[in-house]
């Protein structure tokens, strides 16, 4: 229970809620041969939405903030969680381009080393391992789509 | 035909050899998902989807159907057996439904009666599997029949109550899961709306006229949250393993736990069957009954047998009750099976009363693999049990990483666009952040999946009645939905209001 965290998000739902609700006054109001048009239902839904992080930032202004022990006694491990979530999102964005099998093996050489493996031997394997046992599986065995090598490469 | 002859069939579709390969497959992942800790049912089903869709890819709609299926929903049992090896060996449960497990499994392991507790426990969730099953097969016709007589209004007023009843059951504040659903029925109203044709919220981005992919959701809110989650929090420090000794349970064992798995069974699948209330409750509820009906409660928390073999039977139970609304309304009760039923949308099998006549071979044929994989499991964790408590020992450095690497793998499979991977990626952050703040992910996901449903036959009954909001509590049937509805969601607010402990669904 993170009171801080509840006001926050609390402001953050009601303020997709009055997106829905502004956004869809864009959209027809009625359908071919029915009065009720496209723009209900997300015009509703987005009120219940505002009304309903209303009632959590009231909630969470209420009572004291008794959640901080419980999340303080935890010590998070940020360096190593921001190392991979950038290795992620490098992974994704890099992967049409560069292919599959060198990006998977870059990702999962650098995520194993930072997560704590300490052979060399034993990280190249498994990382190597995977990523070209799962391209010639998916690829070759069952003919689906990857991307593959990259053409600068030469092969 | 009779439904023996339906059944009959079904096995005849699950006999086949690559069914019974994606069954043993299905359970075999299932239980190691469910002896892992890190991974619950729930993204253990939303990580193999992907792979499953394009496992499946050459083969006739039909077929791909039912196989997908029978694979995801081996996962799905499967982890119901796995789940009480890590309570029992490690006092560490490997999913939420067998957290009471560890009171006494735990207990019975430190007396030297490991290899007891885990057979019963498969012993217990084998008769429970099959019951549900059995009953299952008796129930799905008349149910189907009577869901054949609904109209529109009836069956929005139904989904609202299952919404309902899993946002009042979902999580430690009610005002959290109903945010997490109205959430999830907003994100499905991205796309073309298809009553209309109109465009809603994309923008002009191509990516988004088709709506978010389901898929993509659920596999970044649970597999990446809970992934990113154990980055964050794992300490690395790893626990004793308890030795499995002897693995048959004996004599006095299994008379003592004959009758509590007998009732674990009934009770688990009636609360499975209620929309809302899974395995977990079902666990829990079986745990409290077995120890009120008790001769001398005092053993419960000091090894008693009984508190593992009620509470792993009904767990079972409440998941093969899980399928009957699923199955038959088209309804899921539970996260698990909204992700079931993301599954069979994304083959056109539309699930609910029509299932049974429109896609005999998918119904039957996963009815009667469940028979045959609640077998396999059996056979697979008595003697193999052993072999399964290994797999805790996998060194997560090399588990976590790979998870995130199968998850992109299997979205960039299915829908082949960076941007449902950079999607994927922000779902998981977005998910650990909510779930580690008490907000349940379930609702979410089961808004996304009914979301279109539900709006559809709201517009349906609405057009139908010019406009007018009445015909939901006009019509009698589509009236009682209603005021279900409202009770589950009042009553948990009245009881918390006296000061009492209301139990809840974590997970699902």
């Amino acid at each position: 229970m993170n009171k801080v965290f509840d006001r926050y998000s609390s402001v953050c739902f009601a303020l997709v809620g009055a997106l829905f609700v502004i956004e869809s006054r864009n959209i027809s109001t009625s359908a071919y041969g029915s009065e009720v048009g496209p723009n209900m239902f997300p015009m509703g839904l987005g009120i219940i939405l505002i009304i309903l992080s209303l009632r959590l930032f009231w909630e969470s202004t209420r009572g004291k903030a008794e959640g901080s022990a419980a999340t303080g006694g935890k010590s998070l491990q940020y360096k190593r969680f921001l190392t991979i979530f950038a290795a992620t999102l490098l992974y994704v964005y890099l992967l049409e381009l560069v292919g599959y099998v060198i990006m998977t093996f870059l990702f999962l050489f650098v995520s194993f080393k930072v997560m704590g493996s300490k052979s060399y031997f034993k990280t190249t394997l498994v990382s190597f391992a995977f990523s070209v046992g799962v391209y010639y599986v998916y690829v070759h065995l069952l003919q689906g789509t990857l991307p593959g090598f990259p053409v600068w490469l030469g092969f | 035909m009779s439904t023996l002859q339906y059944l009959a069939d079904g096995f005849y579709i699950a006999m086949q050899w690559h069914n019974l390969l994606y069954a043993f497959i299905g359970v075999l992942i299932g239980t190691a998902v469910g002896v892992l800790p890190g991974i619950g049912p729930m993204s253990g089903v939303a990580l193999l989807m992907p792979v499953t869709a394009s496992l499946t890819s050459g083969m006739n709609a039909e077929q791909a159907a039912a196989s997908a299926l029978i694979l995801l929903a081996g996962v799905y049992y499967g982890a119901m057996y796995g789940g009480s090896t890590t309570s029992i060996l490690l006092n560490t449960p490997g999913e939420s439904s067998s957290v009471v497990t560890t009171l006494d499994g735990y207990q019975m392991a430190k007396q030297g009666r490991a290899g007891a507790a885990l057979s019963i426990a498969a012993i217990g969730s084998f008769v429970a599997g099959v019951f549900a099953l059995v009953a299952l097969v008796f129930l799905a016709q008349p149910l189907s029949d009577l869901a054949l007589e609904f109209g529109p209004a009836e069956y929005f007023s139904l989904m609202l109550l299952g919404l309902c009843a899993v946002s009042g059951l979902g999580g430690k504040s009610m005002t959290k899961a109903l945010i997490m659903t109205v959430f999830g029925l907003l994100l499905a109203t991205i796309g073309i709306d298809n009553v209309s044709g109109v465009a809603r919220f994309t923008y002009d981005i191509p990516y988004l006229y088709q709506g978010l992919e389901f898929l993509t959701i659920a596999v970044g809110l649970f597999a990446l949250g809970e992934v990113f989650k154990t980055i964050l929090e794992n300490d690395n420090s790893s626990k004793q393993l308890i030795k499995v000794g002897r693995i048959l349970p004996s004599a006095k064992d299994l008379k003592q736990s004959a009758a509590p798995i007998a009732r674990g069974s009934i009770l688990g699948f009636f609360v499975g069957l209620l929309p809302g209330a899974g395995a977990t409750l079902a666990s829990f509820f079986s745990y409290i009954l077995e120890k009120k009906w008790s001769k001398n409660p005092e053993r419960f928390g000091k090894g008693a047998i009984e508190g593992v073999a009620g509470p792993e039977s009904s767990n079972n139970a409440a998941s093969g009750g899980a399928m009957i609304p699923l199955l038959t309304l088209g309804i899921p009760g539970s996260g698990t099976t909204a992700i079931l039923m993301g599954a069979l949308l994304m083959y056109n099998v539309q699930p609910g009363p029509l299932l049974f006549t429109d896609h005999p071979q998918v119904a039957w044929g996963l009815i009667a693999s469940m028979f045959i994989g609640n077998l396999m499991l059996l056979a697979l964790n008595m003697p193999l049990v052993k072999v399964f408590a290994k797999i805790i020992e996998t060194p997560p450095h090399f588990l976590i990483p790979s998870i995130i690497a199968i998850s992109v793998f299997g979205v960039y499979a299915v829908q082949i666009t960076t941007f449902d991977l950079v999607l994927l990626v922000f779902c998981g952050l977005l998910g650990y952040f909510l779930s580690s703040n008490d907000f349940p992910l379930a609702p979410l996901v089961l808004g996304l999946v009914l979301g279109p449903m539900i709006e559809n036959n709201m517009r349906r009954a609405l057009t139908t009645s010019n406009g007018d909001f009445t015909i939901f509590l006009t019509k009698p049937l589509s009236l009682i939905f209603l005021g279900c509805a409202a009770l589950w969601l009042i009553i948990p607010l009245i009881l918390k209001g006296r000061g009492k402990e209301v139990v809840i669904n974590e997970e699902a």
